[in-house]
């Protein structure tokens, strides 16, 4: 008799995705019910379904990082209500998937695809599994490991007893102090324990420039340069009424400007 | 004929004094704005020319009417140009404000696809398991969509404000009541919130976007879900709305999203510097986002 996992986050989804099954496949036997990846993982191990069903989007691991674990040992099919980066790889692949809420009819085919699939070695969707995974991670913002050095995003300043998130993208420029660096933005004053040389090395190099010794202004934030009477190159910058100095060893970055 | 000729005439003659005019005004403002010390050159400059041509007196003389008019009227007329030129910018910036708020309402117009679907596959499910509660989740949709959905907003007030506290709260309930039936115990929600601040003015979905971000970053990712509370109250002359969630917390190398970034610059179209948004990482964990601006009791108070 053919064994199934169901994983995914919503009670109500595995309870409608298992009422379906038994009416489309009387036979088959749900041995497992995890509601997140990991989960998931841990109970494929322990009970050896042939089919692992998973919804992609599952706090913890989702349904695309658990699969990359269990296609070797079960067939895969996916669920999901939205993720139409992820149904547009399924259409061209050759993974299953359901779209939720799941018909008796979709989920028909689903079935006699998987009986006549239930013969063989579940097929090698490694590849595939593992460019969808990195599309996932860029539609939803996270930085993908490894491929790509991830920047500072967030400054973080001590105000009292709690700790002041700043946003860089929010941050106009950093200033060192004598013991300190200050954080300004448009509306408030930082002061962090962090030096120019940790956060240079941190932030993004297009998105921060070094224009002084102590000075690393964000680049959006440059309104103008112009050059004083005494030939000094000053910044003016969007919401910021003083002018900041360029020094002459980072002056080559405004030129031809 | 004489009287064609004479027109003629008239006509040159005005021509070149407007000319004269307008050259006189331009050397006029170009004295208003120079800096002495670029007039003292040119003094010097002029008076050596003078010399070489054997033209000393006119120079002499164009020295003494330059400096006498700088200092009699150049101030004054430097204010005024200034002025204008300011004038002009403060007319860019204004114009850059209404294009800003043009794209505000465009990117304000996002209702997540994944949350409507997802929500339209639990109702069908709750209406063969439970439709009662189907019936009840399908309601709180409603009221989700027309407060958010942005043809619907349209009426409620032109781009800014024109919503107030209580209609934004009430959203946010009706959206955390779905979410509450999607998650079931992974959320917890509590609202502190005063019955008598709901009168008060707040701009539309801004406490929408702070909790959709609590789920989304802070709670959804985590296993073990957790709690969100919204709370709000008046200290001094400010209105403070907090969302805190319990949630996994910041990760400092991912951006902080295109809805932080659009309250921001909303709060700032809106209210200049009264306004703020500050975001804080507890020490307990988790996150809490506040939004700060000049409290009204009503609309027009």
């Amino acid at each position: 008799m053919p064994t199934a996992l169901i994983a995914d986050d919503e009670a109500l989804m595995r309870d409608q995705l298992r009422a379906r099954l038994h009416e489309a496949w009387p036979e088959l036997r749900i041995v497992a019910e995890a509601a997140n990846g990991v989960e998931a993982v841990a109970l494929a191990a322990q009970h050896k379904p042939d089919i692992a069903f998973l919804d992609i989007r599952m706090p913890g691991m989702g349904g695309i990082d658990a699969a990359r674990q269990l296609y070797a040992d079960c067939h895969i099919v996916f669920a999901t209500a939205y993720d139409q980066y992820a149904v547009e790889a399924f259409e061209h692949g050759a993974i299953d998937y359901l779209l939720k809420p799941v018909t008796l009819a979709r989920l028909d085919t689903t079935v006699a695809r998987l009986r006549r699939q239930l013969e063989h070695k579940p097929q090698d969707i490694g590849a595939q599994l593992a460019r969808l995974a990195q599309l996932g991670d860029q539609l939803l913002g996270r930085a993908a490991p490894s491929s790509k050095p991830s920047y500072l995003r967030w400054i973080q300043a001590q105000s009292g007893t709690s700790l002041r998130m700043v946003a860089t993208s929010e941050v106009l420029f950093f200033q060192s102090d004598d013991k300190y660096t200050r954080v300004q933005t448009a509306t408030a004053q930082h002061l962090i324990r962090k030096t120019l040389k940790e956060l240079e090395e941190a932030l993004d190099p297009d998105e921060f420039w070094r224009i002084h010794r102590s000075t690393l202004v964000r680049v959006d934030a440059i309104a103008e340069v112009r050059r004083d009477l005494r030939g000094r190159q000053m910044l003016t910058l969007h919401g910021y009424p003083e002018a900041l100095e360029v020094s002459r060893n980072h002056g080559a970055l405004f030129q031809q400007m | 004929m004489a009287a064609v000729q004479i027109n003629r005439a008239l006509d040159f003659v005005r021509d070149a004094m407007r000319e004269a005019g307008a050259l006189w005004w331009r050397f006029f403002d170009w004295l208003a704005l120079i800096e002495w010390r670029q007039l003292y050159l040119v003094w010097f400059l002029s008076f050596v020319a003078g010399l070489f041509v054997n033209l000393v007196e006119p120079a002499i003389w164009f020295i003494l009417v330059s400096f006498g008019v700088k200092v009699l009227a150049g101030g004054k007329r430097r204010a005024e140009l200034l002025a204008r030129d300011a004038s002009s910018k403060a007319d860019v910036a204004n114009l850059e404000r209404r294009l800003t708020e043009a794209q505000m309402a465009t990117l304000q117009a996002q209702v997540e696809p994944h949350f409507l679907f997802n929500t339209l596959a639990l109702i069908g499910q709750l209406i063969e398991t439970d439709p009662k509660e189907a019936a009840r989740v399908h309601g709180h949709l409603i009221e989700y969509l027309r407060a958010s959905l942005p043809q619907m907003r349209g009426a409620m007030g032109k781009g800014g404000t024109g919503g107030t506290l209580g209609k934004q709260v009430e959203l946010s309930r009706a959206y955390l009541a779905i979410m509450q039936a999607r998650m079931k115990e992974r959320l917890q929600v509590r609202f502190e919130v005063p019955d008598f601040l709901g009168s008060a003015p707040f701009p539309p979905m801004m406490l929408q976007t702070l909790i959709e971000n609590a789920i989304k970053h802070g709670l959804e990712p985590k296993v073990a879900g957790g709690t969100i509370v919204v709370r709000s109250r008046v200290e001094g002359a400010t209105l403070h709305v907090d969302v805190l969630d319990d949630g996994v917390g910041f990760n400092l190398h991912a951006g902080s999203g295109v809805g932080l970034a659009n309250i921001r610059e909303r709060l700032a179209l809106l209210y200049g510097k009264e306004a703020e948004l500050v975001i804080e990482a507890p020490v307990t964990g988790g996150a809490c986002v506040s939004i700060r601006l000049p409290y009204r009791m009503t609309e027009d108070g």
